[in-house]
């Protein structure tokens, strides 16, 4: 899979990219102290998507365990080059998280409880993550989901914050599931030209 | 859902990257990756940014006693795994104990070496002194991944989760059994309050004839081993020890040895697997 490999410009320089990877590598060892370290500089922002997901303290507990013990585990799963330890890391955690939503809720089929974890979407991503995965302040992300069109914004939210899928989003925004795909679709894009400063900012779609 | 198209993956590509397909779904989306040769230049294009949502959200810190919990459990895992350094015992005992396993006199056949304090500080941290929290962990609901990866034996899970369940008694202790040589058998052991001793190992060479594997305990690393129960292997490797006759002894030194014949009196060197049982402490606060 070919990608454009285009970088986002406002990437703050990270040198930690390259901490994390050696810590990442002694976790796969076995190297528990390196486990610590992940966990002390990501869990913030960890324990903040899964609560922001879950919105059960305890469930977001569970969901951080699962997640750290689940890179503890299968640290060696990390592909070099396919973005930063912070963005596995996290994507693992968002996964979880809407796996832990999507348990709960009785109209979902429950997965076997001992089948495999699907391995998160984000982490059979293209090389692109290698050049997208800093990270951008938090104004400069809310801005940018301030500027999309506010359809686009609220399937994005929804489905990313909200662990809805997009059926769900469809029942309930009470658009047809169709006009939920482009939304979010168009929302990625829009998002992307925003942060990335290529083009004009919002991409005006059929809503 | 099966065999999408290449047009189909597109459209559902968005949701895809947002975690916000139905699992069905997301397995086909994921079998079609794995199995296309076609170009998906969309997941990237649409994808690259999702990383940058979760930096929408202003940081939280989580209570600190879930870092316990998670390192507890990483060490019980850890330990489960097996030929990893387990127990870093910190009392002075403890370390005569390692400082006489460097080199068992012929003479003292008795002496049992107790794992040395190793390089892995962290163990002594994070390591058996947690093991309430490690409780909580492996039993808690949602920690399906845990228990489903302590081993592939469902066996020595079983077995673990009847350690751990043990462990989880009020005035219990844990002990890990680290394997004497590398790659050698390996587990854990509980000691109730009323002494009664469970242990789960992996690793052992099947049992045949009047074989046993004899369970003991050393109330100090230079007592007189006492037997607390014996146990056979299938093919499986397993042991599995119910209900040794232990003492609730802090520090109680817990080994395992392989025997010809039932009940022996003393212990057929070499000691297999050893562990010392530390009461589940509340683990240091790093800075």
């Amino acid at each position: 899979m070919s990608e454009p490999g285009v970088p986002l410009p406002r990437r703050l320089p990270s040198s930690a990219d390259d901490a994390d990877r050696a810590a990442l590598a002694r976790v796969a060892a076995g190297e528990l102290d390196a486990l610590e370290l992940l966990y002390d500089r990501y869990r913030a922002m960890a324990y903040a998507i899964a609560l922001r997901i879950t919105r059960d303290a305890t469930l977001a507990e569970d969901v951080l365990q699962d997640a750290f013990l689940g890179a503890w585990r299968h640290a060696d799963r990390y592909v070099d080059g396919r973005g930063s330890v912070k963005t596995w890391l996290l994507a693992i955690v968002h996964h979880r998280a809407i796996d832990a939503v999507r348990r709960r809720r009785p109209t979902t089929d429950l997965p076997e409880p001992e089948a495999p974890v699907a391995t998160p979407a984000a982490l059979v991503m293209p090389d692109i993550f290698a050049e997208v995965a800093g990270r951008l302040d938090a104004a400069a992300v809310r801005g940018a989901l301030a500027e999309l069109p506010g359809p686009q914004r609220e399937a994005l939210e929804l489905a990313y914050f909200g662990g809805l899928s997009q059926t769900e989003v469809a029942e309930r925004t009470g658009a047809p599931l169709g006009t939920v795909k482009s939304r979010m679709r168009l929302g990625l894009l829009s998002l992307r030209r925003i942060l990335t400063g290529e083009g004009d900012a919002a991409v005006e779609g059929p809503t | 859902v099966t065999g999408l198209r290449c047009d189909d993956v597109r459209e559902l590509a968005p949701a895809y990257l947002l975690d916000a397909l139905e699992p069905d779904d997301a397995d086909a989306v994921r079998d079609h990756l794995a199995a296309c040769t076609e170009p998906h230049p969309e997941l990237a294009e649409l994808g690259g940014v999702v990383p940058y949502l979760a930096d929408a959200i202003e940081p939280i810190e989580p209570p600190a006693a879930l870092k316990d919990r998670i390192m507890a459990a990483a060490a019980a895992d850890l330990a489960a795994r097996g030929g990893a350094p387990v127990v870093s015992p910190p009392t002075a005992a403890a370390s005569a104990a390692a400082a006489s396993a460097v080199g068992p006199p012929a003479d003292a056949p008795t002496q049992i070496p107790v794992p040395a304090a190793r390089s892995r500080r962290d163990w002594a941290r994070w390591g058996l002194a947690a093991a309430a929290v490690l409780v909580i962990g492996i039993l808690g609901a949602s920690n399906l991944m845990l228990r489903s990866q302590l081993d592939g034996a469902e066996a020595y899970a079983a077995a673990v989760d009847e350690v751990v369940a043990a462990a989880a008694e009020p005035g219990a202790q844990l002990a890990a059994l680290e394997p004497a040589e590398p790659g050698g058998p390996s587990g854990i052991a509980a000691v109730r309050a009323d002494g009664s001793v469970v242990a789960a190992l992996s690793g052992l060479e099947p049992t045949s004839g009047t074989e046993v594997y004899t369970a003991w305990m050393l109330a100090s690393a230079d007592a007189t081993p006492v037997p607390m129960g014996d146990f056979t292997v299938g093919s499986d490797g397993v042991g599995h020890l119910a209900d040794g006759a232990g003492q609730a002894v802090p520090g109680l030194i817990l080994a395992v040895s392989h025997e010809p014949a039932p009940s022996p009196t003393a212990p057929t060197l070499p000691i297999l697997a050893s562990g010392q049982a530390r009461p589940p402490a509340t683990p240091d606060q790093p800075a």
